[in-house]
């Protein structure tokens, strides 16, 4: 109980800090760097709810973040639906897709999900360029409208959905359900002698994982006010994978720390110019090295077991 | 009264290798039976076969009056069929508590609302209480076999087949499990299968043992019966097994 009002406390002093942090620094630069630290928030979070949890790694998440952003970016310039019809839109759409690589590949063993995401990702960015004609080719979509027209408010409207997100991820998690996806990771045979229909869940979770990542996607888009086929790329799912590292897996709200902190790295690293993919990966190394279970979440559960003991 | 299971003519070949060969037997609600053979008698395939875990060739397997053939494992699970691994399988990176309480969460028609309560009890229960919320992976063996059990006892399963609950037990472990097992045989009329091949376990706790070698059944009695059945000791002594003079203590 008291262990739980500590993670509530936690959560608010986490969401108060990120919502007050560009009023102290204002400037639209910070904006934008917090914004898409929140956006990769919800990549990172759902990313960890299937993979981390099932322990089924999924290398194309990039794939649910490409199809949520151009069902956006479709739906807004070529079909004139507002933008508000994006995030259900790209939910359904990631959905789908979802289904279309999990429905085949998570009833076998072995590495064919993981080929199949990967593969998946690359064969769409690929697509997006074979049909130029509709997907706009190397350029992509343009002129997709904002959300919200002030950019503090689109920034306030990313960092709620990342709160609901994991809120509701969270919930999940820590429910029987969750305890069910934990166990597949433990022992799938076992998970069968207990009557457990481990494709089932393996599935449903990963329309779960997806869905969010579509809407996050569908943000995206709405952010850049643009898609390109880049957004399929795969050294995107590996940095979301890096940052659940990074939080620390399995743990679900780990991961928003871990995309919060490697975005803002990335971006004090620009002064280096060209040391700065170097410096950035020594780091990634540095802390992966001394802290296999990442950083965020065994920090927060060290704090929460300090202010837990009996003074 | 009708057999909760009924196998019938079941075959099972591995390449050339004949696991199960036409093994029939029934068993009826609220027997103890035991399932006997040396190694490699094909005792584990049995339970694989009647559980799902792999698909018979021939035969039929029916529990409740219901055919198992084709079902899936967690299907068949679901129905009311618990097992244990010969070789532990915990679910790594969970707790005690949690690897007993993934137990009840995949059987068909129980009431979950009190499942926590529930296998805590049953942790009590096989004398793993205290060490609920300890991660699983720093049981000893002992303990990780007794949460096997409590594990596939939150299913509130009518039929439960151990396999080789007692390997790598101590004699005060044997006789508390063995009481365990009678416990909850009394107190819910669980019917219960096991395999074992030392006879000692055997003697005192089961109604009755089916003895298996090379896939077929070879005898089919009380414990008494079959400790002086030609064909078992045959298949002990005969091949210089060295089980063969813990059979003839036995007997
Ligand atoms: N999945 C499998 N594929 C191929 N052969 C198998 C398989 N499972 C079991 N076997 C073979 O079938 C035979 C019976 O094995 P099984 O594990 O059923 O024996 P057992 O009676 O349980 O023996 P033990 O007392 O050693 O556990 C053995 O020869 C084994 O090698
Ligand atoms: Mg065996």
């Amino acid at each position: 109980m008291f262990g739980k009002r500590i993670d509530f406390a936690g959560a608010a002093g986490f969401v108060a800090f990120m919502a007050v942090l560009p009023l102290v620094f204002g400037g639209n630069y910070l904006i934008g760097v917090l914004t898409v630290s929140v956006i990769y928030g919800i990549w990172a979070v759902s990313w960890d709810f299937m993979s981390g949890l099932t322990g089924r790694e999924n290398f194309g998440h990039s794939l649910f973040i490409g199809v949520g952003a151009y069902t956006a970016g479709f739906l807004n310039t070529k079909f004139g639906f507002s933008g508000w019809w994006s995030l259900p839109a790209s939910m359904i759409a990631a959905t789908v897709f979802a289904l279309i690589i999990g429905l085949p590949t998570l009833r076998l063993r072995g590495p064919y999900f993981a080929l199949a995401m990967l593969s998946g990702a690359v064969i769409m960015q690929r697509l997006m360029l074979i049909f130029w004609e509709q997907t706009g080719g190397e350029e992509g979509i343009n002129g997709i409208e904002p959300l919200i027209h002030s950019q503090l408010g689109f920034y306030y409207f990313a960092l709620a959905t990342l709160v609901v997100t994991t809120a509701l991820l969270l919930a999940l998690a820590r429910s029987h359900w969750g305890l069910i996806l934990r166990a597949i990771r433990g022992d799938e045979a076992t998970c069968q002698a207990a009557g457990i229909n481990v494709t089932y869940y393996k599935i449903a979770s990963l329309v779960i994982s997806a869905a969010f990542a579509g809407a996050g996607g569908a943000l995206y888009a709405h952010y850049q006010l643009q898609v390109s086929p880049q957004l399929f790329a795969v050294v995107t799912s590996i940095t979301i994978i890096t940052m659940v590292y990074v939080g620390g897996m399995a743990s679900i709200y780990g991961p928003v720390g871990g995309a919060i902190l490697l975005v803002l790295l990335t971006e004090l690293l620009r002064d280096f110019g060209e040391w700065r993919l170097m410096v950035y990966s020594c780091t990634l190394i540095l802390i992966l090295f001394f802290l296999p279970n990442g950083l965020i979440a065994p920090t927060w559960r060290r704090v929460k077991a300090k202010l837990g003991r009996p003074q | 009264m009708s057999a909760l299971l009924e196998v019938s003519g079941l075959n099972k070949h591995f390449g050339g290798l004949q696991a199960v060969r036409d093994v029939s037997f029934s068993i009826e609600p609220g027997e103890i039976v035991g399932i006997l053979g040396p190694n490699g008698a094909g005792k584990t395939t049995l339970y694989n076969l009647l559980t799902g875990f792999i698909p018979f060739d021939s035969g039929s397997v029916v529990f409740k009056g219901r055919n198992l053939r084709g079902l899936a494992p967690y299907r068949i699970a679901g129905l009311g069929i618990s097992r244990t691994f010969q070789l532990c399988r915990p679910f790594i990176g969970m707790s005690v508590l949690e690897n007993a309480v993934v137990g009840g969460l995949g059987a068909q028609g129980i009431d979950r609302s009190d499942l926590d309560q529930r296998a805590l009890a049953l942790l009590d229960q096989v004398g793993l209480g205290g060490k609920a919320l300890l991660p699983v992976e720093t049981l000893s063996y002992g303990d990780q076999r007794r949460l096997e059990i409590a594990r596939a006892l939150a299913a509130k399963p009518a039929l439960l087949l151990l396999d080789e609950p007692f390997a790598g037990l101590g004699s005060g472990e044997i006789n508390d499990l063995s009481a365990l097992i009678r416990s909850v045989h009394a107190e819910q009329g669980l019917t219960v299968m096991l395999i074992e091949h030392k006879l000692h376990e055997f003697m005192r706790l089961v109604d009755r043992v089916i003895a298996l070698d090379f896939g077929e059944m070879i005898a089919e009695g009380t414990p008494e019966d079959i400790v002086r059945h030609p064909a078992v000791i045959e298949a002990y002594i005969g091949r210089g097994d060295e089980q063969a003079e813990e059979q003839t203590d036995a007997a």
